[in-house]
């Protein structure tokens, strides 16, 4: 009996072993092994036995099977003292050996026999099945035995010597913190709301970022976090507003680049942040401020800094030589205006450095000769907004930026080969330096003068953009002038008459026309620097 | 099967039961039951009934003796009126039941079961296979439909009266009719005995209940159930009268005949082989744990005291661990004179380091006992040698420095935490948790089945599969043993033994002996931290224990003793005593000097797969495959503790520091935390989710660790509350949180951290002196062949 046991195990127990182990254990059975082949066996070994008897037999291998492999039984005893999940044959070899059965020889779990299953021999069905109604329909395994050429074997395998068993050692966990090192999982992402749960039981700061991206766009970092990690908190934001979109590739040499730089986290940041500002499109407004507010206020992006500035220069530059006429153009130049000042906004970013690369294209978008029309105006006044902000922050440090600034400015605004264009953004320019700079400019420099005889030369005043500029850089040198004493300037006074010629004399015919017809006689005077004589 | 269903029958509801059977006393059983079921036109009842008959004469003549048995103990309901038909049985056994329910005692039943009187026709009946399928199907339904309240504590009746309609189906040979009782009703139990119900579902024939182990305890033991008095009185009605819980639209069909057959199988069950612990408490009192330690085949799993006769028999583990008495858990008082030299050495080194407090931390750091431990005196423990050697010094001394670098652990201040990612948590964190290194194995081919450092984290040892150990240095020194080819006269002092080692060595190094796969390898804890360990011990599938020297690199000896394989070994916590655990049943203790065993713990119903000593050496716990552990007093070998309540094998092992807490760990995923004293299960751990191989305290025996199959290690609170973690508002005080039988699949609340690895299940964790986890494990490629 028991030999005869063994023999089934040979054929279904092995096969099983190969299997991943643990099958469910709520299906019932009724006979993984049919009686079919029992009389198989019976066959093979010359014996013929009746139906009954193969089926009890067939129930009888099953549960020595049982005995021998199952849950809770000998071969699976042997896997878990092993600490392994996979039964091998091994285990099936010691299983018989306690149970005093002698062990299959042959077969180890590196090289699992593998089973073939034969198709039913069909060439003669109807005396097949004249004969033996079951063997026709019943398939029949074998075990594969592969044939080996011994002339190959010796010529070409080459047998590997194993490497030897070795040990690595690393932290699991540091204080109960699992740290992001190559040797530990990644964290497992989680909901937002389970991660808020379950946060006493998840690893520390491995779950940070992960909770925070999932944390709606304005995430606030968690203080106390390393900045590589709240950098990576807002490649999240970026990841948020652009994971629905394909990210077009924008500059991708300027791209390639950063990538054998900067670390992961950042590089998609950069990404990210790049593509969601450009190319601007009336749609993606609020991905476009979650960006810029992410830039103005994050920190951790000081090593990004060269990338983005040289990002905006590049832009900038693209911009304006193609023509700049298009209506996107000027957006374009927009949204790298507005991306000027949220880098200069931020407080936690060391510019200085990199000043002399950030002002090229500040001025360039200022002095350029043709803006597309549409946006001239409001870029000429961001340019001269953010060129102030720029100049008040650092002039201190660097006192000599604001005169040459003026003085490229100037140039500017008086040699009479520029065009209308750069000479409304030179105004505007000194404008955002400030207050002195337009007096000495506008007012004393003769900037005034010079457009102005070149405006009655031409076509005797009609206003544009141009004027507007220099009578609002006129503003600036008086405020405060519309609440209070209102009164014209009377030519019949010779106080006022000779601040009237020097007017004239000062601005030029036109300008002093177009101050006067304002009729404040207290701007007229602050022109002139003279209000505190009044 | 369908056609003698009673609702597509007429015969069934209608025909009064006096003229039913008309052929009374008639010699030939068969042929009574043959007419009896055509003159009902039962036709595939009797069809069934003729193939079975024919089935079971070649077997019933080979085991005659357990027929005749048996048919005593089915019948025992019919006892008093064997001649009279169907109905009236059932007034009887209402009679029985009721007897059994107002004396309430074993002596009684036990009476009941003798009186048991002639055979008549009708028992042959009870044989049709029918009235399983609808006598369960009504208990169901009846469990199913009671109170709210009710319902916990009927759950656990069912499934042992499933496996013996199940056991007696294949028992009569009826195979088909018994797989599909089993495929109709095991969906519903599979949850909590999914392991027990598998078995079960590999015995087809006779002969297999006959040969299996299982299958015999369950005929031969009582199935203890606990239950309420006013639970008990419930069933009791409703076996004898059918009342309560009926399946709505069931109709006549149900409460007629065939049901009240069905109820009268289901009460012979009861009657035989049910045991009743009937409790005066309010059913909510019996929680979804305490079934798990309350229910099952206890009485062979509860040690019996010799000589007991049935009468006497402890079902009850709790009255069993009350009858042993106090345990002696305190730590092991210090000798004077090594105490007196370890002071000294201290004061030395005080004067040295110019610190004056470590003189005075010997008293401070020697572990007290806690309030209600009582402490053994030294004739208690296990004979030592009466003098102390230097490496004892040694190491006292190195205890109490460790005990004054240690990193403290305080896992319950963590529970305190309200916002999870606020600094003072992550501070909490770090105050809570321990570090954890990892020490991962590459390149194992057939598999390592254990790990372990020293306690001084110099030496790395493993076992494999390949019968061999490895042992690692961690320190990158180089590990010399001897050479052969010296003569031990030539050694005179420490030159000359230093000349005879080997000259040439490397950091790691194979240990062969084993010829089978080694499952547990363990360093001597002589030494402690102070210095290297001198000894390993290895346990391999050979049978053999092999003491290893660390001087010379060899085996020194083989303790033989077992003939199954040896699954663990580990040291007494003041060396030279150890235990190995073996799938022959049993434990044993050994000295190093002696090469025959000198204890043998035997008493488990499986193989026993995990032995930990308590911490003062007192004692020794046992965790075996037949879900119960055991604690044993080492010197006379007897069992004091059992605890029951794991639902597989327990794997692993741990006894906290203290000496207060068992933690032990089941195939049934849990871990579960035992109070020592008195044997109660404080806890149940929940969230790994496959097996776990090792667990470890933290010094002050207020942090768990586990490791296991999932790639994951975990840290448990030990003091804080268990339960499940996600609690519905307000309805957690109810009382019965969890149904019976539904397994937790989430983590419980006292999971305080999960670190998962790469791929590396974790076979090994334990803590340092200094409280550094570490743990370690064999990395798993991700192709698989």
């Amino acid at each position: 009996m028991i030999a005869r046991v063994t023999h089934f195990v040979t054929v279904t127990g092995l096969s099983m072993n190969t299997n991943a182990k643990r099958k469910p254990t709520t299906t019932t059975h009724t006979g993984v092994y049919k009686a079919d082949s029992i009389k198989d066996v019976a066959e093979f070994l010359g014996i013929g036995i009746s139906d009954p008897v193969a089926t009890a037999l067939a129930s009888d291998v099953e549960y020595r099977i049982h005995q021998v492999v199952e849950v809770s039984q000998e071969a699976a005893k042997f896997m878990h003292h092993g600490r392994r999940t996979i039964m091998t044959t091994s285990d099936i070899d010691h299983a018989l050996r306690v149970l005093n059965i002698e062990p299959l020889y042959g077969h180890t779990s590196n090289n699992p026999p593998t089973f073939r299953r034969a198709p039913p021999f069909m060439a003669h069905p109807s005396t097949v099945n004249a004969a033996n109604p079951n063997s026709a329909s019943s398939t029949v395994y074998f075990v594969e035995d592969e044939e080996l050429d011994f002339e190959r074997v010796l010529r070409e395998e080459k047998i590997a010597l194993p490497k030897g068993v070795s040990w690595t050692a690393h932290w699991l966990a540091v204080e109960g913190v699992q740290p992001l090192i190559p040797e530990n999982p990644p964290a497992i992402p989680r909901d937002t709301g389970e991660a808020h749960a379950e946060a006493p039981t998840t690893n520390g700061t491995a779950a940070v970022p992960i909770t925070t991206t999932h944390g709606g766009l304005f995430a606030q970092p968690a203080p106390g976090t390393i900045s590589a990690l709240t950098s990576t908190t807002h490649a999240g934001v970026g990841a948020n507003a652009v994971a629905k979109k394909s990210t077009q590739p924008l500059q991708p040499q300027s791209q390639n680049l950063v990538k054998q730089v900067l670390s992961r986290e950042l590089q998609l940041y950069y990404s990210r942040l790049t593509s969601s500002l450009l190319p601007p499109s009336a749609s993606d407004w609020t991905k476009r401020s979650a960006a810029l507010a992410s830039l103005r206020n994050d920190a951790g992006l000081q090593a990004l800094l060269p990338y983005l500035i040289r990002w905006v220069g590049e832009g900038v530059v693209g911009a304006l030589k193609e023509g700049a006429q298009s209506d996107n153009d000027g957006k374009v130049l927009e949204v790298l205006m507005d991306a000027i000042s949220a880098i200069l906004e931020n407080q936690t970013l060391f510019v200085e450095p990199y000043l002399h690369q950030l002002l090229p294209p500040l001025l360039s978008t200022l002095l350029h000769s043709s803006l597309p029309p549409s946006h001239s105006t409001s870029l000429r006044t961001s340019a001269s907004q953010t060129l102030s902000r720029l100049l008040t922050t650092h002039s201190t440090t660097y006192p000599s930026l604001s005169p040459r600034i003026m003085k490229t400015l100037l140039l500017a605004l008086i040699s009479p080969s520029k065009s209308k264009g750069s000479r409304e953004g030179a105004v505007w320019g000194l404008v955002g330096v400030g207050k002195e700079a337009v007096r000495k400019g506008v007012v004393e420099g003769g900037g005034a003068r010079v457009l102005g005889d070149e405006y009655i030369s031409k076509d005797g005043g009609q206003q544009d953009g141009l004027v507007k500029a220099v009578l609002s850089a006129l503003r600036v040198l008086h405020p405060t002038s519309e609440t209070d004493m209102n009164d014209a300037l009377d030519p019949d006074i010779p106080s006022d008459k000779a601040v009237i010629d020097e007017l004239n004399e000062v601005l030029g015919r036109y300008f002093a026309d177009q101050v006067l017809r304002a009729g404040d006689a207290a701007w007229a005077r602050a022109i002139l620097g003279k209000e505190e004589d009044v | 099967m369908q056609a003698a269903n009673p609702s597509h029958s007429p015969a069934a509801s209608s025909p009064p039961p006096q003229e039913s059977d008309p052929f009374q006393n008639v010699s030939a059983p068969e042929r009574t039951v043959l007419e009896y079921l055509r003159a009902r036109g039962y036709k595939a009842a009797e069809k069934a009934l003729l193939d079975a008959i024919e089935a079971t004469s070649e077997e019933e003549k080979t085991k005659a003796t357990i027929a005749a048995e048996e048919m005593v103990k089915t019948l025992a309901v019919f006892s008093q009126s064997p001649s009279r038909p169907g109905e009236n049985a059932l007034n009887d056994s209402s009679n029985v039941v009721q007897e059994l329910s107002a004396i309430n005692s074993p002596a009684s039943l036990q009476n009941l079961v003798a009186s048991i009187g002639t055979v008549g026709a009708e028992e042959i009946l009870s044989q049709d296979p029918t009235d399983k399928q609808e006598g369960f199907r009504e208990l169901e339904a009846w469990v199913e439909g009671s109170l709210d309240m009710y319902r916990p504590e009927f759950r656990p009746i069912l499934f042992p009266i499933f496996c013996h309609f199940y056991l007696d189906l294949i028992q009569r040979g009826y195979k088909d009719a018994a797989l599909r009782f089993f495929s109709g009703f095991s969906p519903s139990l599979a949850a909590a005995h999914s392991k027990i119900l598998h078995h079960l579902s590999t015995l087809l024939l006779p002969s297999h209940v006959q040969n299996d182990e299982h299958a015999q305890r369950f005929l031969n033991e009582k199935y203890m159930v606990r239950m309420s008095r006013s639970g008990f009185s419930l069933l009791v009605g409703w076996l004898t009268e059918g009342v309560g819980g009926e399946a709505l639209g069931s109709g006549l069909g149900f409460s007629g005949e065939k049901g009240k057959r069905g109820r009268a199988a289901v009460m012979r069950v009861v009657n035989n082989h049910l045991r009743f612990d009937v409790t005066s408490s309010k059913s909510s009192a019996i929680l979804s744990t305490t079934w798990e330690e309350t229910t099952g085949l206890l009485s062979s799993l509860i040690p019996q005291p010799s000589g007991s006769s049935s009468v006497t028999k402890l079902y009850d583990p709790r009255a069993f661990n009350l009858s042993k008495g106090d345990l002696k858990l305190g730590p092991v008082p210090m000798n004077e004179e090594l105490r007196s030299e370890t002071e000294r050495v201290l004061r030395e080194q005080a004067m040295v380091e110019r610190d004056p407090n470590v003189q005075y931390d010997l008293a401070l750091t020697r572990p007290q006992p806690l309030p209600g431990q009582t402490a053994p005196s030294e004739a208690d423990l296990l004979p030592r040698p009466p003098n102390f050697k230097t490496i004892d010094v040694d190491r006292e001394v190195s205890a109490v420095r460790d005990a004054r670098r240690r990193i403290r652990l305080e896992p319950s201040a963590l529970t305190n935490v309200i916002d999870p990612n606020s600094p003072q948590a992550n501070a909490v964190r770090a105050r809570a948790l321990p570090s954890i290194c990892a020490y991962t194995l590459h390149d194992v081919v057939e598999g390592a089945p254990c790990l372990t450092f020293s306690q001084d984290t110099t030496l790395m040892a493993a076992g494999f599969a390949e019968s061999y150990i490895r042992l690692w240095s961690l320190k990158g020194e180089k590990l010399r043993g001897m050479r052969s080819d010296f003569s031990s006269n030539q050694v005179r002092d420490p030159a000359s033994l230093r000349r005879i080692k080997e000259k040439k060595g490397s950091t790691t190094r194979k240990l062969i002996g084993h010829s089978g796969p080694v499952y547990s390898v363990a360093f001597d804890p002589l030494s402690g931290s102070a210095a290297p360990p001198k000894h390993l011990l290895s346990a391999s599938a050979d049978g053999t224990t092999r003491l290893w020297s660390l001087d010379t690199m060899t085996n020194v000896v083989a303790f033989r003793g077992h003939e199954n394989p040896v699954w663990d070994v580990k040291w007494s916590p003041m060396g030279i005593y150890f235990a190995t655990a073996s799938r022959d049943r049993t434990a044993r203790l050994w000295s190093t000097d002696r090469t025959s065993c000198l204890r043998i713990y035997a008493g488990h119903l499986g193989d026993v797969d995990c032995v930990q000593f308590h911490p003062n050496s007192l004692y020794l716990a046992t965790g075996s495959s037949d879900w119960t552990a055991r604690l044993w007093d080492v010197q006379r070998g007897s069992c004091v503790r059992v605890f029951i309540g794991h639902q597989g094998g327990i794997s692993s092992m741990a006894i906290s520091p203290d000496g207060r807490y068992l933690a032990s760990a089941g195939e049934d995923l849990t871990i579960s935390l035992w109070d020592i004293g008195s044997g109660k299960r404080i806890k149940k751990m929940t969230g790994h989710s496959t097996s776990i191989y090792s667990l470890a305290f933290s010094q002050e025996s207020s942090l768990l660790v586990s490791g296991g199959a999932d790639w994951t290690v975990r840290c448990w609170d030990v003091k804080g509350a268990g339960g499940p973690k996600t609690r519905e508002n307000g309805a957690s005080d109810g009382g019965v949180v969890q149904k019976y039988g539904e397994g937790t699949s989430n983590e419980s609340a006292d999971l305080v951290a999960t670190f998962p690895t790469k791929r590396t299940p974790i076979i090994n964790v334990q803590f340092t002196p200094r409280n550094l986890c570490l743990v370690g494990g064999v990395y798993q490629a991700s192709e698989t062949r």
